[in-house]
């Protein structure tokens, strides 16, 4: 009977498990939303995705973080109604003739790409596939031409979604429209007619007209959606004119752009003045971005130790000591720039009809901004779409429960996603996979337009032969590795343990990086005597005041080969020699790049003190450097020896010419990987080397620290608290310009706490002619901050006479001039000491190949459109499994 | 026993309470993710907050909370990891992957346990015994996610027997199904076998050179009589509770497996809501999961009194 209870228990156990189950199994497809529920539209992008970015601070990766090459792709996956699927043949491949899939591996899936309103790279993804912009990028070829450039080797922009290209009508628009306020002098660059693509249709054949573009527009800027993409339409180059009226209709108005002292000149109190906490980079007390520069509650800033200097700051102290009038930011711009009144509250239902955008027909817009854009940049921003379908996305759109704020379901599920770009979202499952197929409804595969001519044949083949693309969650790189091999996956991104085999595959494709990583040394002098200080640290035998020193920092940038670095951690990359990376393009319209030029070049020279007179030409010279001299090193560590003595930082008590003290140097680690290891590995070997037979012999050392985490290890650094890591920058990829602020903005700078870069004076000599003022060869003298400002388009006041060195308004040669001089300065510091470009390498499936082979930094190698299969899904089947089941690359 | 188990009931609810109290409290308390400096989104982003209320009181914020709860039976809405997506619903369509990779792991997992467990303990200090300890050792001391990598690389990459990841889909009872969870399902296997299996050997060892054992043999009951009677009977007081704590574990996901597997379920969820501070899916999820714990907490103990009628929950004497 007993017996019998104990059965029945994990019998109704079972069950009950069972029943939980298949209630949760439910929902029928592939879709995580119940069908029943709204259907819903598609997307465009707001165009965002293609703009250049803030530069954020990387750290240097153990590998390439991505596990397929460009656009790329893997296994096979979701809609197994749709697709042959392995798991029928319990691991074997099989595939329909005449089906072309390209199946990528993600380590994270898409799970909201609404184009108003994604915030991550990751859900944009789908974007890439399902949308058009209104223009396009394309290689140029002979069908489509560049004068002066050999096929394949530039890029041609052409109207997509658009039917022509944009026709400048400010004048027009100035005078039928002044509720665009466009300015009285302004005669071109404000205003834009767009004839549309009349043949543009959604994926179940709805057509896309000029209402469509209104209505997303607005649905965009809906003061109720807070849609995250509004920004990217009302900040930066391309701002709808009008559009932050009606987006903060109703709100505080916050203005900047005046001193604290202006402010209380206007009578304004010091109460009423906000401070913006980004400038500290915390929050204000009650969580907002601003706070009262009267209020006094204390704030734990997170990047300072607890019982250091400023772990508790207020809205009050940081305007008293710094921005206020009295502190040491009075007038510097920053003050400007960070403090803020509320001077009145933007218009209360602010009319939709003032937003700079409105219709001229039926397949026509015009598009107001609220600054003058034209030529590439426009061209640039135009080449997303901010489109939605309308009953989707109205369906779609609830409150959230007793609060001001709305949600929506667009863009999460296929019942909620509506194409109109090259391919069609027909399955999604939740962190799992996505699958699109060919949307027969683009215009682009039946308009003559969208075709190439080979470079290797000569003849003229359609774009996007891929029929569908699997996509599918493959988060461990090793599963890649093994999917890869048995010709289920379309690319694989080496990790450091492959490098041996593969490198120097046919398969393998180098992919440049923007990101130059450098060492950073601590030179926060104060603070590493207080670490010094500490009950723990044995100053008899370990030191760290050493680093701080000039000579040193010098030896150590010649300590190591560059290239031998990178091979032997990483050999997708190659050696640094310069703050800004080899693939920073300055011109767009040409694709120049900025490591290209005469001046990038001369400052290299400079700073590695290459003689170029002894080389035939400056290119040679460039190309000469190494960053290696192990006999200036030793001489070097004997100088900062000597020194280090003189300063009391090491002692060397026996008179043996050997420091008593050892080097220890932490290195900010995010995470202690086999990455750091191996580094660390490598660092340290190579210092012994070097040093021996100097007073450092064996005596200087690198050390990981405890794992910091993201952004702990950037803290770390800033604060002084670790000594020093591999890291660089990313982004703003056609704007090298913008980087100076990375190296003389204190907001930005890793060693603001040691290095002013208001105290480095930097004189030039520039013709003022490339300023539009009269020719005149004259010797401009302004510290390093100012230079940066004036080169990001800031009036600099300097001896009585203003200076402004933007863009538009200086010749782009005098800017390359300032920007190679700033590098240079900032070089000198060796607070930065340039180690590693940025790269990867990936393996690219025997099923396809690129077009081109070159890598392009707009275009890439062309992405999915210029793929090409030498294998349809059933011949590669039979392709693999004749190759024993298991692929050699 | 019926007194017993309202009086802790009652206890789960307040202690339910107490434990949403103050993780909602503490995560509200938590300063917004700051964004890079001059990041253009950041006063979208105030703006968003600002309209979910997350400048209110705290305490109102929570009254909203549980009002939303129980008069909608609203959890929320992800804002972070599954913009605009229901939370509830989103993490019950990712249970039954989860809960069918560990059901099976668990259906596999007693009856081997359990055998190779009496098996050694009914060979007890034999080269068989020492075999089987050794190698639950073993098993034990490697972490699952080995034996993913292994059972991957062998079964999936060499011999193709399995396909590398779970299928896409929702035919979660299909036969292909079934397959491509096998190596998933056989990766938590060995660790629960390995336990059902030490655990059982352990107190049936204890069991049988116990007095009574002695006794039942001397009435006249074989050996086999003697054991499956009355040494097995008395080791499933602990072997039962640990499978029912099996059970409550199926809906908990394992975070290492579901990666390498690719298993659509929930067993990151937790996790990422953490790491991604998705406040609405954390609490839903901790909610969840407390409720669990402290559930799980009195079926064991209730279990213990049905298993064992000597041990009576709840009386004075």
């Amino acid at each position: 009977m007993r017996k019998f209870a104990s059965k029945k228990v994990l019998a109704v156990s079972l069950a009950t498990a069972m029943a939980v189950s298949m209630v949760g199994c439910g929902d029928k497809g592939n879709s995580e939303q119940d069908p029943s529920s709204t259907p819903v539209p598609t997307q465009g992008t707001s165009g965002d995705d293609k703009k250049d970015a803030t530069p954020v601070p990387t750290q240097a990766p153990s590998t390439g973080d991505e596990t397929t090459p460009t656009n790329a792709p893997d296994e096979t996956t979701p809609g197994a109604e749709v697709t042959p699927d392995p798991v029928a043949d319990l691991g074997e491949l099989t595939g329909v003739a005449g089906n072309y899939t390209w199946k990528a591996a993600v380590g994270t899936l898409a799970s909201y790409w609404n184009p108003h309103d994604y915030q991550t790279e990751t859900d944009s993804y789908p974007l890439d596939y399902i949308m058009s912009g209104l223009y396009e990028f394309i290689y140029n070829d002979a069908l489509n031409p560049v004068e002066g450039k050999d096929p394949y080797m530039g890029y041609v922009i052409r109207p997509e979604m658009a039917a022509e290209m944009p026709v400048d009508v400010t004048e027009e628009v100035k005078t039928a429209h002044p509720e665009f306020g466009i300015p009285a002098s302004a005669t071109a660059g404000y205003a834009y007619r767009i004839a549309l693509n009349p043949n543009a249709r959604w994926e179940d054949g709805t057509p896309i007209n000029a209402d469509t573009y209104v209505y997303s527009m607005r649905a965009l800027l809906d003061p109720k959606m807070k849609n995250y993409r509004a920004s990217d339409y009302m900040d930066g180059n391309f701002a709808i004119a009008n559009a932050k009226n009606y987006y903060y209709q109703g709100t505080d108005i916050y203005t900047n752009g005046k001193t604290a002292q202006e402010w209380l000149d206007e009578g304004v109190s010091q109460a009423d003045i906000l401070v913006d906490m980004s400038f500290w980079g915390i929050s204000a007390a009650d969580g907002s971005q601003y706070g009262s520069a009267a209020d006094d509650t204390m704030i734990r800033d997170p990047a300072i130790p607890e019982g250091e200097d400023e772990d508790y700051v207020s809205a009050k102290y940081i305007y008293e000591t710094y921005l206020g009038p009295n502190g040491p930011y009075a007038g510097s711009g920053y003050d400007s720039q960070y403090l803020y009144v509320i001077t009145g509250t933007w218009d209360e239902n602010y009319p939709v009809e003032n937003v700079g955008i409105f219709k001229n027909g039926d397949y026509e817009i015009t598009i107001v901004l609220n600054k003058a854009l034209a030529g590439f940049n426009l061209l640039y921003s135009l080449s997303g779409n901010w489109i939605v379908y309308e009953p989707y996305y109205e369906a779609c759109k609830s409150k959230i429960g007793d609060t001001d704020a709305w949600s929506t379901t667009y863009c999460t599920s296929v019942e909620t996603t509506m194409s109109y770009g090259p391919y069609k979202m027909v399955a999604f499952q939740s962190d799992k996979s996505m699958r699109f197929e060919r949307n027969e409804n683009w215009y682009g595969y039946s308009d003559g337009k969208h075709v190439y001519q080979d470079p290797t044949d000569g003849q003229i083949y359609p774009m996007y032969q891929t029929t569908a693309i699997d996509t599918q969650v493959v988060a461990e790189a090793s599963t890649s590795k093994l999917m890869f091999l048995k010709g289920y996956l379309m690319g694989y991104g080496l990790q450091a343990d492959d490098f041996t085999e593969y490198r120097n595959s046919e398969y393998c494709y180098a992919t440049p990086r923007a990101s130059t990583y450098f060492f950073i040394f601590n030179g926060y002098l104060e603070v590493i005597k207080n670490r010094e200080a500490a009950e723990d640290f044995d100053k008899t035998k370990y030191d760290l005041e050493t680093l701080t020193l000039q000579s040193f920092r010098k030896a150590v940038a010649v300590t190591y080969d560059k290239e031998a670095l990178c091979t032997a951690i990483n050999p997708s990359r190659s050696g640094g020699y310069g703050l800004i990376g080899t693939t920073y393009i300055y011109d767009p319209e040409t694709g120049a790049r900025y490591r290209d030029t005469p001046q990038a070049k001369r400052a290299l020279c400079d700073f590695y003190s290459v003689d170029v007179s002894k080389f035939a030409s400056l290119d040679e010279a460039a190309a000469s450097i190494t960053g290696y001299d192990a006999v200036a090193a030793k001489a070097l560590y004997t100088q900062a020896f000597n020194e280090a003595l003189e300063k009391g930082y090491i002692t060397d008590a026996d008179n043996d010419g050997i420091s008593d003290q050892t080097l220890r140097i932490t290195y900010s680690a995010s995470v202690v990987d086999s990455f750091i290891t191996k580094t660390l590995d490598y660092l340290n070997e190579k210092m012994n080397e070097v040093t021996a037979g100097t007073p450092f012999e064996g005596k200087v050392v690198f050390e990981a620290s405890a794992p910091l985490g993201d952004p702990g290890w950037s803290d770390n650094i800033k604060a002084g608290l670790t000594d020093t890591v591999l890291s660089g920058w990313n982004g703003s990829l056609l704007n090298p310009f913008s980087l100076t602020e990375l190296y003389t903005d204190p907001l930005r700078q890793y060693d603001a706490k040691w290095f002013d870069s208001t105290g480095v004076s930097l004189e030039l000599e520039l013709n003022t002619a490339s300023i539009g003022a009269p020719a005149q060869v004259e010797k401009v003298t302004m510290n390093l901050q100012q230079w940066s400002k004036a080169l990001q388009g800031d009036t600099i006041q300097v001896g009585g006479k203003a200076y402004n060195f933007g863009e538009g308004i200086a010749d782009v040669d005098t800017r390359l001039e300032i920007l190679s001089q700033i590098e240079r300065a900032v070089l000198n510091t060796y607070d930065y000491i340039p180690m590693i470009q940025d790269g990867s390498m990936a393996l690219l499936s025997q099923q396809v190949y690129y077009v081109i082979e070159e890598y392009n930094p707009i275009l890439g190698r062309g992405g999915i459109a210029y793929t090409k299969y030498n294998y349809d899904d059933a011949e590669w089947a039979d392709y693999v499994k004749s190759q024993g089941g298991e692929l050699r690359y | 026993m019926v007194k017993y188990a309202l009086k802790r009931f009652a206890l789960m609810l307040m202690t339910l309470f107490i434990i949403t109290a103050i993780c909602f409290v503490l995560i509200r308390l938590l300063p917004p993710v700051q964004l890079p400096l001059g990041d253009p989104h950041t006063e979208v982003v105030e703006a968003r907050r600002e309209a979910l209320g997350y400048n209110r009181p705290i305490l109102v914020q929570f009254g909203l909370y549980l009002k939303a709860i129980f008069t909608r039976g609203d959890w929320g809405i992800s804002d972070k990891l599954y913009l605009g997506q229901d939370v509830l619903k989103l993490f019950i369509s990712k249970l039954p992957a989860t809960m069918l990779v560990n059901l099976y792991s668990i259906i596999f997992s007693i009856p081997i346990g359990i055998a190779l467990g009496v098996f050694a303990a009914l060979k007890k200090n034999t080269w068989i015994d020492h075999a089987i300890s050794t190698l639950t050792m073993v098993v034990i001391s490697v972490p699952s996610f080995v034996y993913a990598f292994l059972l991957q690389y062998f079964l999936s990459y060499k011999i193709s027997l399995f396909p590398f990841l779970m299928k896409g889909g929702t035919d979660y009872f299909s036969w292909s199904m079934f397959v491509s969870m096998l190596p998933a399902v056989m990766s938590l296997s060995f660790g629960s076998i390995a336990g059902f299996t030490r655990t059982t050997r352990a107190e049936l060892t204890e069991v049988l050179t116990s007095e009574f054992m002695l006794l039942a043999r001397t009435k006249g009951l074989t050996k086999r009589q003697a054991t499956v009677r009355h040494a097995f009977k008395n080791c499933m007081v602990v072997i039962v509770p640990a499978i029912f704590g099996s059970f409550v574990g199926i809906l908990g996901g394992s975070f290492i497996i579901e990666k390498i597997f690719s298993v659509p379920g929930v067993g990151s969820l937790y996790i990422n809501s953490i790491n991604g501070r998705d406040y609405p899916l954390f609490m839903m999820l901790t909610v969840f999961y407390t409720t669990i714990g402290l559930a799980s907490g009195i079926v064991v103990d209730i279990s213990y009194g049905f298993i064992d009628p000597r041990i009576r929950m709840g009386s004075k004497k």
